[in-house]
């Protein structure tokens, strides 16, 4: 029975890593772009809600109401300004400029949240389970993060291939000077794309707020997570991200299973199994171009 | 009425290599007018020039006498400005039909129903309708070429840019093209064609000019043009006699 709960739990920390994990998907996906202040983007989600819920006088349980608007609107500013600008330069350049954003990122936090560990207060929503037997026991907060991924996921496979909208961000994805010629403007395309990805990690770092205790530094461990995900998904593919951060997820939980101190050992060795065996991942449509 | 293309004065240098040195061209709407010229005389850039790629070092572009030198590709193609790239550039990912759609969709600003009723008549016309659900990455070749046609054609283009769409098919498929285009011509549209396959070009256009060394050494009636003393030079391959 430990193992079937090992396996829920798994299942459920996998939807938190797959919503985490979309907004990566995505920027990489469209525009080729490595954001590496993808992890401290959602710590800084986290931080908002914190300062904002309060005066707001907004339920945190609803905080992100307020916040993933902001961010969507943040998402699509930062990339017609300072990501397309070196985008411009080279996708390397894209590397390097994430890299400082990140560290900007967390030494502005440190200065203004200082280095003590925070939480977002949902009361007793925190504790409250789903206990079907006395080992298995499915928290409703994960629950609720493993649905929400699902939707968003799922909404967002939807709205990339029914919606003109959708259809256009795969064209400039594709081949961005040719898509000119068919009309598209694909600066504001990316700012959208740009803008869905934020506004998913701010989804993500609002669930990881609510879930456990975060600092300014949290956001780089998760972005490795977030990575793992991505790439055993298979780049390009949606759905690939929400199996890869399933996966990832059953196999710390099962390594945990086996010896606490071999939790994240076990998801690594699981990344580093299909990076030998599939490169391009479960669900790849093709190689990173 | 003004012209729908002017050229005045177009300046474009890749380091040492000048591919627009003061051109000059004038197209009148509904004309259908060839490109012919020795390889790397930069044609292609001039089309890139044209529809935005490429940035002018001097001179203007005209579109219906309105200068476009500050516009994006997309905006002018939203103008009326259709192009096909000499190697086709699908969209892999996307469907045949959603290719075509999105060409109709944005370029030529349409939606609902009528986007669905332009983006099937250039199917129709570039006979893809039996390929329209097929990812455009599993086409082949004539397919491609085909299908670059058909976005170009969707977006409604008042002046439609063809780059060597004959290059590489076969004399049938040529004499289809041939057809699909001369079509697209008799309708009123205005063609600009680069093509190396002559005979294509000579059964399509009424005019021809020929570029070299960043200018065009040669313009009039095709016939007299092909059989003129500077692009007799440049074809059989004697020292090429342009002013520099």
């Amino acid at each position: 029975m430990v193992w079937v709960n090992a396996l829920i739990q798994g299942i459920l920390v996998g939807g938190f890593y797959a919503l985490f994990a979309c907004g990566l998907s995505l920027l990489f996906g469209v525009m080729g772009i490595i954001n590496l202040a993808h992890g401290d983007l959602a710590v800084i989600a986290a931080f908002v809600a914190l300062t904002l819920a309060p005066a707001a006088h907004v339920p945190m349980v609803w905080s992100f109401v307020l916040v993933v608007p902001l961010f969507a609107l943040g998402g699509y500013v930062l990339q017609r300004t300072l990501l397309q600008a070196s985008l411009n330069r080279s996708p390397f350049t894209t590397l390097l400029v994430t890299f400082g954003l990140s560290v900007v990122i967390e030494n502005v936090l440190l200065e203004v949240f200082t280095s003590n560990g925070q939480s977002l207060n949902i009361g007793t929503l925190i504790a409250d389970s789903f206990n079907p037997t006395t080992t298995i026991s499915v928290p409703y907060l994960s629950l609720v993060v493993l649905v929400v991924a699902v939707v968003v996921l799922g909404s967002l496979q939807l709205f990339l291939s029914r919606t003109r909208t959708g259809r256009m961000i795969r064209a400039v994805a594709d081949d961005r000077e040719a898509a000119q010629l068919s009309g598209a403007n694909y600066q504001h395309l990316f700012g959208i794309a740009a803008a869905i990805a934020f506004a998913t990690v701010a989804l993500a770092g609002l669930a990881y707020g609510m879930y456990t205790e975060f600092s300014f530094d949290a956001g780089t461990a998760n972005l490795l997570f977030a990575f793992e995900a991505v790439v055993i998904g298979g780049i390009g593919s949606l759905w690939g991200t929400l199996v890869g951060g399933i996966v990832l997820g059953i196999a710390q939980q099962v390594g945990g299973q086996i010896n606490p101190a071999y939790q994240i050992l076990a998801g690594h060795l699981v990344f580093l199994a299909v990076l030998v065996v599939r490169p391009r991942g479960l669900f790849g449509v093709r190689a990173a171009a | 009425m003004a012209p729908l293309l002017q050229l005045s004065g177009l300046q474009k240098r890749f380091g040492e290599v000048r591919i627009a040195d003061g051109l000059d061209l004038e197209l009148e709407q509904g004309a259908a007018v060839g490109i012919v010229g020795p390889n790397g005389a930069g044609k292609t850039s001039l089309f890139g020039l044209i529809s935005g790629d490429l940035r002018p070092d001097g001179g203007d572009v005209r579109l219906d006498g309105r200068a476009v030198n500050r516009l994006d590709a997309a905006s002018r193609c939203r103008l009326g400005l259709g192009r096909t790239y000499q190697v086709p550039r699908p969209f892999e990912g996307l469907t045949v039909f959603e290719n075509v759609l999105l060409a109709a969709q944005q370029g030529a600003g349409t939606r609902g129903r009528e986007s669905h009723a332009v983006a099937l008549s250039s199917l129709d016309r570039t006979r893809l309708s039996p390929d329209a659900n097929r990812p455009a990455g599993s086409l082949g070749l004539l397919a491609r070429k085909r299908l670059e046609l058909a976005r170009a054609l969707a977006t409604r283009p008042r002046l439609l840019l063809l780059d060597e769409v004959a290059g590489g098919l076969t004399d049938p498929e040529v004499r289809e093209l041939v057809e699909i285009v001369r079509a697209a011509n008799a309708e009123g549209m205005t063609v600009l064609w680069i093509e190396h396959v002559v005979r294509a070009l000579v059964a399509t256009v009424s005019r021809l000019v020929c570029l070299a060394g960043g200018t065009f050494v040669a313009d009039g009636p095709p016939q007299e043009v092909l059989e003129s003393d500077a692009v007799r030079a440049i074809y059989l391959g004697s020292t090429v006699a342009v002013a520099t």
